[in-house]
């Protein structure tokens, strides 16, 4: 009969610490990755170019329509086919940068859009730049309202790198498996890795939290509120 | 820069601007001179604000050539922002950044424009909040002021950057009545100072009580202008004693 048997995985726990710390790497550098990708394809969806707003919008399409796990094999499989060999991390990094920056795109595009017409004008009228406009007035506004929404593609970029296992990435889905399959605990591996994702997920949502609250009480200009 | 007192501030020749087929300005030539207080007047879609929005190149043109300070405006010219940096502009939506608080919407500009350092435009600001009447608001932000005060804060922003030109663009409209003196008061005070200004309105008292000229314009083009006293007195064009007669009488 089925006995629960956490301790029966504590010989297994020596490389989950550096398995932890690849998926946090996996994940914090996909987002910051597909931030900018978001902000630039949010830039060209809301363009006045024909050209740019078209390719902003196909991106967003093809991206967002194509399963993130078939990405990964398109990048790393797909892409060693025609000879070009990129390794498991990076493979999975490209993949999740592309599938997660085409969400951002919408979610930049979204705030980008919220801005009233008369702030672009304002900003003009003063003889800003458009780097000063978009730098001191826009993307502040914008942030505001993106705020909450990029915490929840934040957790889905986390939780999305557990795919990374599939190619053989050593991050903790991996560490996972082969704990299950060596103790035969499968369950108790299976909940373990449930515990750690949440924690991981609520570790990069804290981050952006605090980081967004620095951001917002830093006085914009030199001097004090 | 122009600094020959005789030439004018604002010159415009010939000026022509279509949206796609739809013609708003069709031939407007308009001399101004400094310290003049020019009122623009006429129905609504006639042309008059999207004049104001030429001069500073927030729309470009189709014919015909602007020249404000001798340099002419080219709104796709990198020349551009060198010239709105000397006009201010006051829009009927107010248009103030919400994530700023008041002082900060006046600072803005001068410090990361300008480059001004943060320190005298922060005093120059207190000032212009004195002057604007609203010293006790300069750390709202937009949303906890009214409209009235939202205008103010528009003016003293607008004149943070030292501007040679002041444009209104019914700085008035989109206000409750009872707010719209406090506007027309800091606006006739800007006046008395010997400002140029060129303000788009309906207040035909403001602009017979501040304005030097007064412009009707009607179709694109500018039909009357001349002392607003005498136009209001006694109008030349039918059109402008029609348009006159619907807004005095009521």
């Amino acid at each position: 009969m089925y006995e629960f048997n956490l301790a029966g995985l504590l010989p297994y726990t020596g490389p989950l610490p550096r398995a932890i710390v690849l998926t946090l790497w996996l994940s914090t550098l996909s987002i910051l990755l597909s931030v900018a990708v978001g902000v630039l394809g949010a830039l060209c969806r809301t363009s006045t170019s024909l050209i740019l707003r078209w390719i902003g919008g196909a991106y967003v399409e093809v991206l967002r329509n194509i399963p993130l796990l078939v990405v990964i094999y398109l990048i790393f499989f797909g892409l060693a086919q025609v000879g070009l060999r990129v390794d498991g991390f990076n493979s999975a990094l490209i993949a999740l940068t592309l599938n997660a920056g085409a969400y951002m795109t919408e979610i930049f595009r979204g705030g980008l859009t919220a801005i009233p017409r008369g702030q672009y004008e304002a900003a003009r009228s003063q003889g800003m730049t458009g780097y000063q406009l978009y730098r001191y007035v826009v993307f502040p506004q914008v942030f505001r309202i993106i705020y909450a929404p990029l915490g929840n593609l934040m957790i889905g970029i986390v939780i999305g790198s557990s795919l990374a296992s599939v190619i053989g990435v050593e991050e903790v889905t991996t560490w996972m498996r082969r704990a299950g399959d060596e103790t035969f605990r499968y369950m108790e591996s299976f909940l373990a890795v449930g515990v750690i994702y949440v924690v991981l997920a609520q570790t990069i949502n804290i981050g952006r939290i605090v980081t967004g609250r620095w951001l917002l009480s830093r006085a914009p200009i030199g001097h004090r509120r | 820069m122009s600094t020959d007192p005789s030439s004018p501030v604002l010159r415009i020749e010939g000026l022509v601007k279509r949206y796609g087929p739809h013609l708003v300005i069709d031939g407007v030539d308009l001399d101004v001179a400094a310290g003049q207080v020019v009122v623009f007047v006429g129905p609504s879609g006639t042309g008059k604000s999207t004049l104001l929005r030429c001069v500073n190149g927030l729309e470009d043109i189709q014919g015909g050539r602007i020249l404000f300070e001798g340099q002419p405006v080219l709104s796709r010219s990198s020349a551009i922002h060198a010239v709105r940096r000397r006009i201010g502009m006051i829009f009927q939506g107010f248009n103030l950044y919400p994530h700023l608080t008041a002082l900060q919407n006046v600072t803005l500009a001068p410090v990361k424009v300008l480059g001004e350092p943060a320190k005298d435009v922060e005093e120059r600001a207190r000032g212009l909040f004195r002057k604007v009447r609203l010293e006790h608001r300069a750390h709202a932000f937009p949303s906890q002021l009214s409209g009235g005060e939202q205008q103010r804060v528009a003016i003293a922003r607008a004149l943070a950057m030292n501007p040679h030109l002041l444009m209104f663009d019914e700085p008035t409209s989109a206000l409750d009545p009872e707010t719209v003196g406090d506007v027309l008061a800091v606006m006739e005070d800007l006046a008395r100072e010997g400002r140029t200004m060129l303000v788009v309105t309906h207040e035909i008292g403001f602009a017979r009580h501040v304005g030097d000229r007064m412009i009707f314009m009607d179709g694109g083009k500018i039909v009357e202008d001349r002392p607003p006293e005498e136009m209001i007195a006694s109008p030349e064009n039918p059109r402008t004693r029609q348009f006159l007669g619907s807004i005095l009488h009521h």
